[in-house]
């Protein structure tokens, strides 16, 4: 047991103490931090147009080119993996421009992302009765005031779980980002190891990553129970 | 809606600003430029660990793949390329543009590494031996790095008494890579001869070349072959059989 325990001590200080390896697991945690708030950020911001746009177009037949464009959009970003999109974007979209590799990983989470929500989104605005729309035209809502007091306030109670999980997705999703040489937690894992040929770091990184993704269902949890507050 | 729209074409506009942004690439003509550039490896193999010594750990893109390496120096998202010797040639000859530095970066050692404890090892370093000495080494690095004769071909009516699962990250050419569906190379001949000597089928499993050394300790693969140089953190990790080639590692530079 004695021998196990100083095993376990000797190969983490190896591993995360030595030469300060622990750095790369730090730098890449930051990394993958700051690539999934921002693709955050641009995947709700480009689903909840994508779905405004599509539910607008369900309910009354207009905006019939834009309705077009997002569905190609979505039908492209869903039917290719983020992998490929995220090398097409590096090596093909930005091929001549030398772009930070942080925009590119934002930019490529980020459309997947939107096209996912948007797809959500949608699915809640629809849930939400008619009844509840035609009541906000009879109280004298026009279109958007009925999307914006009434339609978008109970849809988005209804997405929430949804919306969450696409989160938790995301999140785990950027590991892939290590494609394009940038260096996230899961790369960051990836370079002790190429140096000390140890299980650990996957370990190591595998616990961050589901520390991560605990503490965010823990917050959506209580935005949930919060939102219930107004049902009785 | 409007504000929506708009707040999106800022976005875009923004993207584009930083896209344009970049530093233009840095010209390098010898190894002394290289301090403060960018340089691209692939991960966890020796060119990767030396640079990150010499130049820092700021300074160094480790890609997945040494293409991937080489297809960002062509675009200027890197200014140089540490590799081994025979991948760097191959990809400058199908790469206009780009070429190999006069002065070679460092030289290695190759071998083949096995589990620790193994009695696999003195199998090979006798086999190899045997190999050298009746010249179908020379003539397996002949046919792969100049071209002459043929590749090698196990004699017929050999019975095998079991298989070695050797374990490779086949986009390093002429040491093992892909052509017409199978991976083929110096590494994976020579594994052929020696297995043929040893009365053992050779099965080829191609992985990222950072899972390699883990692989084998792990048991998964019977030995490494993969251009594998000699350091001393991985002779604490796993067992290496003699050299039977010596790498050069060399930089490619936009020309």
């Amino acid at each position: 047991m004695q021998a196990f325990i100083q095993d376990f001590l000797d190969d983490f200080q190896r591993n995360f103490i030595q030469d300060n390896r622990w750095k790369y697991i730090v730098d890449g945690l930051k990394t993958t931090l700051v690539v999934t708030f921002l693709a955050l950020i641009l995947g709700v911001a480009l689903g909840f147009l994508v779905a405004i746009i599509r539910a607008t177009y369900d309910k009354t037949k207009k905006l019939k080119i834009l309705n077009f464009i997002c569905n190609i959009y979505i039908t492209v970003i869903r039917g290719t993996p983020v992998v490929v999109q995220l090398l097409i974007i590096m090596y093909v979209i930005f091929a001549s421009v030398n772009i930070e590799k942080v925009v590119v990983a934002v930019l490529a989470f980020g459309l997947n992302s939107g096209a996912y929500v948007a797809e959500i989104v949608r699915s809640g605005i629809m849930a939400v009765d008619d009844g509840q729309f035609e009541a906000g035209r009879s109280l004298g809502f026009n279109y958007v005031q009925t999307m914006v007091y009434i339609i978008m306030p109970q849809a988005f109670k209804n997405i929430l779980p949804a919306l969450g999980n696409e989160f938790i997705v995301l999140l785990k999703e950027t590991s892939v980002a290590g494609y394009v040489a940038l260096q996230d937690l899961t790369k960051g894992g990836d370079i002790i190891r190429s140096r000390t040929y140890s299980y650990m770091p996957l370990i190591a990184t595998a616990l961050i990553y589901l520390a991560m993704v605990m503490g965010f269902s823990k917050l959506l949890g209580l935005l949930e129970r919060r939102l219930r507050n107004s049902e009785r | 809606m409007k504000k929506l729209v708009s707040l999106l074409l800022a976005m875009a506009c923004m993207l584009s600003l930083v896209a344009c942004g970049g530093k233009g690439a840095k010209q390098i003509t010898s190894l002394d430029d290289l301090e403060g550039a960018k340089i691209g490896v692939q991960l966890g193999t020796t060119g990767d660990i030396y640079a990150t010594d010499d130049y820092g750990d700021e300074n160094i893109e480790r890609y997945n793949k040494g293409a991937e390496a080489v297809q960002a120096l062509k675009q200027g998202k890197i200014d140089a390329v540490i590799i081994d010797n025979e991948p760097a040639k191959a990809f400058v000859a199908e790469n206009e543009g780009l070429k190999i530095l006069e002065t070679a970066y460092t030289e290695e050692q190759y071998a083949h590494a096995f589990k620790q404890g193994g009695e696999l090892k003195e199998q090979f370093n006798k086999a190899i031996k045997e190999l050298k000495e009746d010249g179908t080494f020379d003539a397996i690095v002949a046919y792969y790095i100049e071209g002459k004769g043929e590749a090698y071909k196990s004699p017929e009516g050999i019975e095998y008494k079991g298989k070695l699962v050797m374990a490779t990250n086949a986009e390093f050419p002429p040491y093992e890579y892909y052509e017409n569906e199978v991976i083929v190379g110096i590494d994976v001949d020579l594994a052929r001869a020696i297995g043929d000597k040893l009365g053992y089928e050779i099965e080829i499993a191609d992985m990222a070349f950072d899972s390699i050394i883990p692989a084998v300790k792990a048991g998964k693969a019977d030995f490494a072959a993969a251009g594998l140089t000699i350091t001393e953190d991985r002779l604490k990790e796993v067992d290496f059989a003699d050299s039977y080639y010596t790498g050069v590692q060399v930089v490619i530079v936009n020309k």
